[in-house]
């Protein structure tokens, strides 16, 4: 048994995550793990892998044994077991739980806005026109939020339409919730969580954390005493709308 | 005479093509349907799989699927290209281009990147490939190294992330050649290099030595069958152990520490050892902590990161024994250390 998991284990583990990975792409959700940019590489390469996966099972119709194979202490042979089992645990998991988003959990232990997404967001807002701000996204407004908290820059920009998941605001959750998003570079590892602060109170009762929101409303100094944000959005409406297909920013 | 001789072997060698034949369809056949059947069970477990784990498992599962897809296709292109190496270009090609003498070999070596732009995961099969095919240990690493930042990919990204700002871009790939070819050159004192090696890829070395058996494809097929069996439950356990790590270790801890000219360094490269990001794109990933953080900070997470992290060390424990990686994350992260440190008080 021992040469045998010796020898298929890496097949195995590599068939599966491979056809994982085409069929992520194929349903649109490879964008839940990784940059779209990676998508054609990766479903190219998991090809070529299933296409050796399948020449390499057709030759073990074959396989002469071969006497190659280096003697193995019983430890070396326990830890390479309990390694394949654990490996394989992982990636039937990967087969059989579906795919989902990053949730506030992670959110949160990431600290939403702890870094800035785009230096330059302030200077350009100052350019834009009316449609361009409408189309800003939570990525624009938490980078401008976080250079600039004078009123007057807010006056003429209202936020339309604004789609994010709900997290609350760990300094005043009653009254304050972030509509937030994560923002990839490379993959769902690296994603940074970016937040515009709403001020919606007993928002709980209607929006549960972790549900998808479209805000539209306008900007104004925190009514919220133990907030830590200068400014809020305050709603208009708040609608309750689907997760999007593509739920991170890039 | 000879012909005599040649016939009897002719035939044998017809009939076990002919049985090779039947019996190879049908294998095939059965691993096209048991990929099939893989995807049928995905898409069914899509809507009504165990749903409703607790958030935190839920992330754990999503992160570390993240590094593994992130990484498979490097991995199958860091496979190919050692096959490439081993199988399909003659010995002579790549050992004629070296200089003879140790220090330009090494430096020649650190350049390998330039035309192998493979992330650094997919560089641990192909310096496997390398050391089989008769570069030494030392050579190897210099290889592993220098590799992930002396690559086309890296330098556009760092380029299009950094401009020429603060010195970056320069210190990084100055630092990523310097750092590999300090590392070749100690190792190359050691008195006894195969003992860098874990005992089984040693002995995978001394088997392989000289003869090779079957024909081309055969040895393809078997050098993935090989390849994949070692590096796969490498790669899944790093990126569960990454995820895990992501998962427990508050990122503000690290960020706090942004603006001490000696600390950022170390949180800085602590960063790059826990987030295990690709060479190719840690540029756009550090890009937005480069506001909290001294650039020196920077260049220690892009010299040290691609080297050493949790998914690297995983992966090239397949290859080196423990003690190796020990001491070359030790030298790796001394010298990144000096670099940061360097370019925070001197730039």
């Amino acid at each position: 048994m021992w040469s045998s998991v010796q020898r298929w284990r890496g097949v195995a583990l590599i068939a599966a995550i491979s056809a994982v990975a085409l069929w992520l792409a194929a349903s649109g959700q490879l964008v839940l793990y990784i940059h779209p940019r990676y998508i054609v590489f990766t479903v190219i390469m998991a090809a070529i892998a299933l296409v050796l996966v399948v020449a390499a099972v057709a030759s073990a119709a074959s396989r002469r044994r071969r006497d190659e194979e280096a003697p193995v202490s019983r430890r070396e042979r326990a830890l390479g077991l309990s390694a394949a089992a654990i490996a394989g645990a992982f990636v039937i998991g990967m087969l059989v739980i579906p795919p989902a988003t990053l949730s506030t959990a992670t959110a949160e232990q990431r600290q939403i806005n702890a870094t800035a997404a785009d230096l330059d967001a302030l200077d350009d807002a100052a350019e834009a026109d009316d449609a361009a701000v409408a189309r800003f996204t939570v990525r624009e407004w938490s980078s401008i939020l976080r250079q600039t908290s004078d009123l007057g820059f807010f006056a003429d920009k209202p936020v339309t339409d604004l789609v994010g998941f709900v997290a609350p605001d760990p300094d005043d959750p009653e009254n304050v919730f972030y509509i937030s998003r994560f923002v990839i570079t490379c993959c769902a590892v690296d994603a940074q969580p970016l937040g515009v602060p709403v001020h919606q109170p007993g928002w709980q009762d209607e929006f549960p954390v972790d549900s998808w929101v479209s805000v539209t409303g306008e900007f104004a100094a925190n009514p919220s005493e133990s907030s830590l944000q200068p400014l809020v959005v305050m709603p208009d409406a708040i609608e309750a709308v689907e997760q999007p297909s593509e739920p991170y920013l890039f | 005479m000879t012909v005599r001789l040649e016939t009897p072997v002719r035939r044998e060698d017809h009939r076990a093509s002919r049985r090779w034949g039947a019996r190879h369809l049908i294998a095939a056949g059965l691993g096209v349907l048991g990929i099939v059947a893989l995807i049928a069970l995905r898409a069914t477990t899509a809507e009504s799989g165990p749903a409703g784990l607790p958030d935190v498992a839920q992330d754990l599962l999503t992160l570390s699927t993240s590094v593994i897809i992130e990484s498979l296709p490097f991995i199958v292109l860091g496979i190919a290209l050692s096959i490439l190496v081993q199988v399909w270009i003659p010995e002579a090609w790549l050992l004629r281009i070296l200089p003879r003498n140790q220090w330009g070999r090494r430096a020649v070596i650190s350049l390998f990147g330039m035309f192998l732009p493979v992330c650094e995961c997919g560089n641990v099969p192909l310096a496997r490939g390398l050391v089989r095919r008769g570069f030494t240990i030392p050579e190897s690493m210099v290889f592993l190294v220098a590799a992930p930042i002396l690559n086309p990919v890296t330098i556009l990204t760092t380029h299009a992330a950094f401009g020429f700002d603060d010195g970056i871009l320069v210190a990084r790939l100055l630092g990523g050649f310097l750092i590999a070819n300090v590392l070749g050159w100690l190792f190359s004192l050691h008195p006894e290099p195969q003992s860098l090696l874990t005992g089984r890829f040693a002995e995978e070395c001394r088997i392989d030595d000289g003869h090779r058996h079957g024909t081309r494809a055969e040895q393809t097929v078997d050098l993935f069958v090989r390849e994949s069996s070692i590096l796969m439950p490498a790669l899944v356990i790093g990126a569960l152990v990454a995820g895990g790590i992501q998962v427990a270790v508050p990122r503000d801890v690290l960020v706090a520490l942004g603006s001490d000219p000696l600390f950022s360094v170390l949180a800085m490269m602590a960063l790059a050892f826990v987030i295990s990001v690709c060479s190719n794109v840690d540029a756009f990933f550090i890009l937005p902590f480069a506001s909290t953080f001294l650039p020196g900070s920077i260049v220690a997470f892009l010299v040290f990161g691609p080297i050493i992290d949790i998914k690297m060390l995983a992966l090239m424990r397949t290859t080196y024994s423990t003690r190796t990686l020990l001491r070359v994350t030790l030298v790796v992260g001394l010298l990144s250390a000096v670099l940061g440190l360097v370019v925070n008080y001197v730039v």
